[in-house]
């Protein structure tokens, strides 16, 4: 009973043609339709990124990083932007971080009931708040009191946007923990927030970490919440006492003046905060590449 | 210790843990049905019966694990060092040192091999860097690690394989020198070899400790225990010696499961 090429005839191998030919063509064209979507997606990034390099490289001279901010017309940099929002963003990241993460622990180890729900739902609601809300928010809590705007304040708003990102992420990333590891501590008479401290958090460092840095990532872009909040600064100052200067307040101003060497300046900002949250993200996937994840 | 042992056989010690009426609740369903039974001084027990039985909740009743848990509740005695340890006033932290517990999955803590035995310790005592070094190098030489790790004591522990792991849970639980440990199916995640290890450890370690021992595996209760005990569905069918009851059971629920009947 063999045919030709020596293999034996069973009907079982028989292909309904028509149906195969129509589940290649939907696999074709899923393909085609992601592929497609991926590229759109890549081309824009692709063209940001591209004239960000382009346009901003050019400004990207000693005195950027050594002068502040100036009139029009004169040697300017962004000295005082830059460690403006270095200052703000690590103040905002000190304050958020550690509040962050204790509201995470609560509500993965101690949170039951109403209070737990309600506090998640406000923190999942305060993640996806428009930030210039936060910026209002901290301007009547804050700026109006005091009499002035400021790097604290500032600070402040950023901290609250860094905030919700830590407490999901440290609470998912403690969940994860298998109980078994919580059992093992207990089991050996420790009391229950040592074994969190010293051994769960221990465990989910690196995802906890990682929503720090992503929190990071997402307050050193923030224009809106410092507008009404640290404002701006033309000149040189580090006092959270007072208003403070910060890269996306400085690009937002710069960008839209009559001004050339503003614009270019702009530019360079804008180049500078994109290359600091790459970065970020960069360091962000090789942590969580070393854990296999 | 040796003489304690030696004089154990002329007189009839009281045992580390007598289990009184206990009945034992998850929510409204009832898991553990009125055990009575004693766990021997220095003497291995082992505990046996089908999945679902009670013995792993009965183990967990005796270090107050369930506490954790919201919706469990125990009622009647587990008389244990002249306390009924499942009352109230019990200091639970102090129980868990007294009264250890080795898992059925390896848990290593996220840290070195040493801080993995000195983090139970520094919770009960406080020992000097020496004295700890000297309690570390103690607990690992009993559970026969110590050639293994000596020269990577500051090396993570989730490093080791599968067996050592184990073992150096074992040494973690004995290094707060507890009275009774507590095992629940120990080898179910380890090979044949590493399980082999482990039962030779349980004949070292009751010289000193009360162990009781949940295991699926009949060989390993006829290998290891001194007493075992046959659950099925949430009462103690039968309580014997080894050789008792695995040559002549009282009862045909145990004589049917040991001979693979069911379970």
């Amino acid at each position: 009973m063999s045919e030709g090429n020596g293999s034996i005839r069973d009907d079982g191998w028989k292909v309904n043609s028509t149906l195969a030919m129509r589940r290649r063509l939907m696999d074709r064209l899923a393909t085609v339709l992601s592929l497609l979507a991926t590229s759109v997606a890549l081309i824009a990034l692709g063209s940001i990124l591209f004239t960000l390099v382009v346009r901003g490289v050019g400004g990207l001279s000693l005195i950027t990083f050594t002068h502040s901010t100036a009139s029009p017309g004169q040697e300017g940099g962004l000295a005082n932007a830059i460690v403006g929002s270095l200052i703000q963003t690590a103040m905002a990241i000190l304050i958020g971080a550690p509040v962050g993460m204790m509201c995470g622990i609560y509500l993965s180890d101690y949170g039951r009931g109403w209070l737990a729900s309600t506090t998640r739902f406000v923190s999942d609601m305060l993640l996806s708040a428009p930030s210039i809300l936060i910026g209002l928010f901290i301007y009547q809590l804050v700026v109006v009191p005091s009499g002035q705007f400021s790097g604290l304040a500032g600070s402040l708003a950023l901290a609250i946007l860094a905030l919700p990102i830590v407490v999901r992420t440290t609470e998912d990333m403690l969940r994860l923990v298998p109980i078994s590891l919580r059992e093992a501590g207990i089991g050996l008479g420790a009391s229950k927030w040592r074994v969190i401290v010293f051994i769960c958090l221990r465990a989910a460092k690196t995802g906890v970490l990682t929503g720090i840095l992503l929190a990071v990532a997402r307050v050193a872009g923030e224009t809106a919440p410092l507008l009404f909040t640290s404002l701006g600064n033309l000149d040189w100052s580090v006092s959270l006492t007072r208003p403070m200067a910060s890269l996306p307040v400085t690009i937002y101003q710069y960008a839209g003046s009559a001004f050339e060497d503003w614009v270019q300046l702009a530019w360079t900002g804008a180049l500078l905060v994109t290359l600091g949250v790459l970065f970020i993200n960069i360091l962000v996937r090789i942590g969580f590449g070393r854990k296999g994840a | 210790m040796i003489g304690q042992a030696s004089q154990e056989t002329k007189v009839a010690e009281k045992p580390a843990i007598a289990v009184r009426n206990l009945d034992f609740y998850y929510g409204d369903n009832k898991a553990l049905r009125n055990i009575t039974m004693d766990f021997q001084r220095r003497k291995v027990t082992g505990m046996i019966g089908p999945s679902g039985c009670g013995k792993s909740t009965l183990l967990r009743v005796l270090n107050r694990m369930y506490d954790l848990y919201p919706g469990q509740r125990a009622t009647g005695e587990v008389l244990f060092a002249g306390r009924n340890v499942i009352g109230s006033g019990v200091d639970i932290n102090r129980l868990r040192a007294r009264v250890g517990m080795v898992f059925q999955k390896p848990t290593p803590f996220p840290m070195s091999i040493y801080d993995n035995i000195a983090f139970g310790v520094k919770l009960h005592e406080k020992l000097s860097r020496s004295e700890m070094d000297a309690r570390v190098e103690d607990v690992l030489r009993r559970v026969a690690l110590w050639g293994e790790v000596k020269d990577r004591l500051k090396a993570s522990a989730t490093a080791l394989s599968g067996g050592q792991q184990q073992r150096l849970c074992i040494a973690r639980t004995i290094a707060t020198r507890p009275e009774v440990v507590l095992l629940d199916e120990p080898t179910s995640a380890l090979d044949p070899v590493s399980t082999a290890r482990i039962e030779e450890l349980l004949d070292e370690l009751k010289k000193e400790f009360t162990i009781a021992i949940v295991t699926h595996n009949m060989q390993q209760a006829a290998r290891c225990a001194d007493q075992v005990a046959f659950f099925y569905l949430g009462e103690l069918v039968e309580m014997d010696s080894t050789d008792r009851m695995f040559t002549a059971p009282k009862e045909t629920r145990t004589q049917d499961y040991i001979t693979g009947r069911f379970g």
